[in-house]
């Protein structure tokens, strides 16, 4: 689909065109016929003058150069002609003629004045009017004045481009309006295509006040189709916990009956791999539909100190029920694009694994790299992973050691939910306490654009 | 040893009951959030087993009101949901330690033991005075290394009295240690436990203060 501004600039763009078309041709055409007006004025003028100059002078034609005496009319191929004809074909002119002389029309005698178009002396345009009158002596003469049509056609060259040069210059900053116009309309489309883009920050949806009355509609739809979306996120979270809950306590009880058949004597070892496995299963399966539901661009931004907070009383019981010591140190006022839950769920399994297996120590280091990363590590004093199985840790469901009870699935988790958010983890073998490092890098919070 | 298990699944909670008092320790049933925070408010409990998804009242607001109440009961919290935020609000409200299920039956009862122990200061499973030894991981009790035969009532007693070496003991206390919520209490018969218990382990294991109770003193 074509752009609005496109859209918007060139039906401008149209509008100005045809309006400088039709003024051009409006005004130019009337310019022009003014022009001409004036100059067929100024032509009769000098003919009235050059019948006035005959009448007195019908007796002394030699006096007609004289009589008729303006500077023009000396100057050879000024432009400005006259000529006078007496009733028997002698006739005087005017010096600038020269030895040219302006036809008469033929078997014509009308005291009507007579205009007409020929070529002058030099082969140029002339604009000539002639007439034949009779002086109070009683003598008729035919009296012509003539004027080239060049300074005539000059001026209206002078007019078009003055027309031109000014109609240029004022679609140009008709073009320029109305990309200023389209730049304003548009402007509140632009800052929603950011708002919506960068809504991680806008928990609350987008404030409708703040846009134009013609674009509030629309955010409102944007709103109620952002917080539908949460909605079904939620709710299929939810759904997803309560099915885990249903399932989990019949699980419990089947355990509880195969535990009280085995200390009975009976065989029960496969039923309860069985159920193992079923367990795990599920377990994986939740993470996943975690992970998957997980909506990286919806992502919602975690207090740090307030998650990180919780996590640090929490396993200090934890670690305090096993003998074990567990010490966070974190930056203060850190934020990550994550679910609060999920960041939980994954500094929970992993602070979990480090528990079990350290043998007296569990760190957690969290902080911003000096490009703005959030970097946490999880450390331990245990046994740590070989090299060669780091890659495989955090695979699903590999349990490197059976020695302790899990489902191995607690790197796995947190590798996934890691990823679904664009982070990453890093295994490795801790310098300082011995055991198993994970690093972690974390989405950091984007900061809202545009305001 | 007296253990409250507010869980909401008769099934499950007559598994966890049978296993507990199979090891000798005294258990209640609450089926509910309201039954649950009533006896843990009221009765005297060494340890409370509380499932987070409790009808009527949930377990964390159970949890919240006993430790705003100022109860220090051991909590272990139990949870089916996977959500360690489940778990991380659970012990950041107070609770001592979790459990989620599916579970096995062996690891709650040693969690149970840890916490009643860790209550009592004791660093130890095994409990001994004099050449009398108390293992509270299968509540094995020899004497001169030679098992001896304990009634669940005797490993009961004997076991309150450990936890609280070198401390005096009240027959009420002991008796609000031993006896269900809703079963018989007779003081009386705490006499007849302890005699039994000193003919069998000996005579100066436990001793008595007259008309104030009883004492295992604490090993030097």
């Amino acid at each position: 689909m074509t752009s609005l501004r496109a859209r918007a600039v060139t039906g401008g763009i149209l509008w100005a065109v045809a309006i400088i078309v039709l003024g051009l041709a409006g005004l130019s055409s009337y310019l022009s016929s003014q022009t001409q007006a004036r100059f067929v004025e100024v032509l009769e003028t000098r003919h009235s003058q050059a019948i006035v100059a005959v009448s007195n002078n019908s007796d002394a034609t030699g006096d007609l150069v004289r009589a008729i005496g303006d500077l023009v009319y000396q100057v050879p191929n000024s432009g400005q002609y006259w000529q006078v004809e007496s009733a028997d074909g002698t006739v005087y002119a005017s010096p600038s003629l020269g030895e040219a002389r302006l036809p008469r029309p033929v078997d014509t005698r009308s005291e009507e004045r007579q205009r007409r178009e020929l070529a002058g002396p030099n082969g140029e345009a002339v604009f000539v009017i002639g007439q034949w009158v009779t002086v109070p002596d009683g003598s008729t003469w035919h009296v012509q004045v003539a004027s080239s049509l060049r300074s005539f056609e000059q001026e209206q060259v002078v007019l078009r481009n003055t027309l031109l040069t000014a109609f240029a210059f004022v679609s140009f900053a008709s073009v320029l309006a109305a990309l200023m116009q389209v730049a304003v309309v548009l402007r509140p489309l632009n800052q929603l295509r950011q708002d919506v883009s960068g809504r991680w920050e806008q928990e609350d949806g987008l404030e409708v006040a703040s846009y134009p009355i013609e674009v509030a509609p629309l955010v409102n739809d944007i709103n109620t189709l952002m917080e539908r979306n949460r909605d079904i996120m939620r709710r299929s979270r939810r759904q997803a916990a309560d099915l885990a809950h249903a399932i989990k306590t019949p699980s419990a009880i089947m355990r509880n009956e195969l535990d009280a058949l085995m200390t009975q004597g009976a065989d029960v070892q496969e039923a309860r791999d069985a159920l193992d496995r079923l367990d795990a299963q599920l377990k994986r399966s939740f993470a996943r539909m975690r992970a998957d539901g997980t909506d990286a661009t919806l992502a919602v931004a975690t207090d740090l100190d307030i998650a990180l907070g919780r996590m640090q009383r929490a396993f200090a019981a934890i670690a305090g029920n096993e003998g074990k010591t567990f010490n966070a140190v974190y930056a203060e006022g850190l934020r990550v694009r994550m679910e609060q839950s999920d960041f939980e769920e994954v500094v929970g399994n992993l602070l979990d694994n480090a528990v079990k297996w350290a043998a007296s120590e569990v760190r957690l280091e969290a902080g911003q790299t000096p490009e703005g990363q959030i970097m946490i590590t999880i450390s331990d004093d245990g046994p740590g992973i070989p090299k060669e199985e780091l890659e495989k840790a955090t695979q699903s469901g590999q349990r490197l050691d059976t020695s302790k009870p899990g489902t191995g699935l607690g790197l796995a988790i947190a590798h996934d939910l890691i990823h679904a958010y664009g982070g990453k983890i890093i295994l490795s073998r801790d310098e300082a306490l011995g055991g198993l490092a994970v690093h972690m890098r974390l989405p950091v919070v984007v900061v809202k654009r545009g305001d | 040893m007296r253990i409250l298990i507010a869980e909401d699944e008769p099934v499950l909670a007559s598994q966890l009951k049978k296993t507990l008092t199979s090891e000798g320790l005294t258990v209640d049933v609450a089926i509910d959030g309201a039954e649950a925070q009533y006896l843990g408010e009221t009765e005297p409990y060494d340890v409370i087993i509380l499932d987070l998804g409790l009808p009527i009242r949930d377990g964390l607001t159970v949890l919240k009101n006993l430790r705003s109440g100022g109860n220090d009961t051991s909590i272990l919290i139990l949870t089916a949901r996977n959500d360690w935020t489940d778990r991380v609000d659970g012990l950041d409200a107070g609770a001592d330690d979790y459990l989620t299920k599916p579970f096995h039956m062996a690891e709650l009862s040693a969690r149970v033991r840890a916490l009643i122990r860790r209550k009592a200061g004791k660093a130890t499973p095994v409990f001994s005075r004099n050449d009398v030894t108390f293992d509270t991981r299968t509540n094995q009790v020899m004497v001169g290394g030679v098992p001896t035969n304990l009634t669940s009532q005797e490993i009961a007693v004997l076991s309150y009295l450990f936890h609280n070496s070198g401390r005096l003991v009240s027959r009420t206390e002991l008796s609000d240690h031993i006896y269900q919520h809703d079963g018989d209490r007779d003081s009386n018969t705490i006499a007849v436990f302890v005699n039994r218990l000193r003919k069998k382990l000996g005579s100066d294991l436990i001793e008595t203060v007259r008309g104030r109770g009883y004492v295992i003193k604490a090993t030097a």
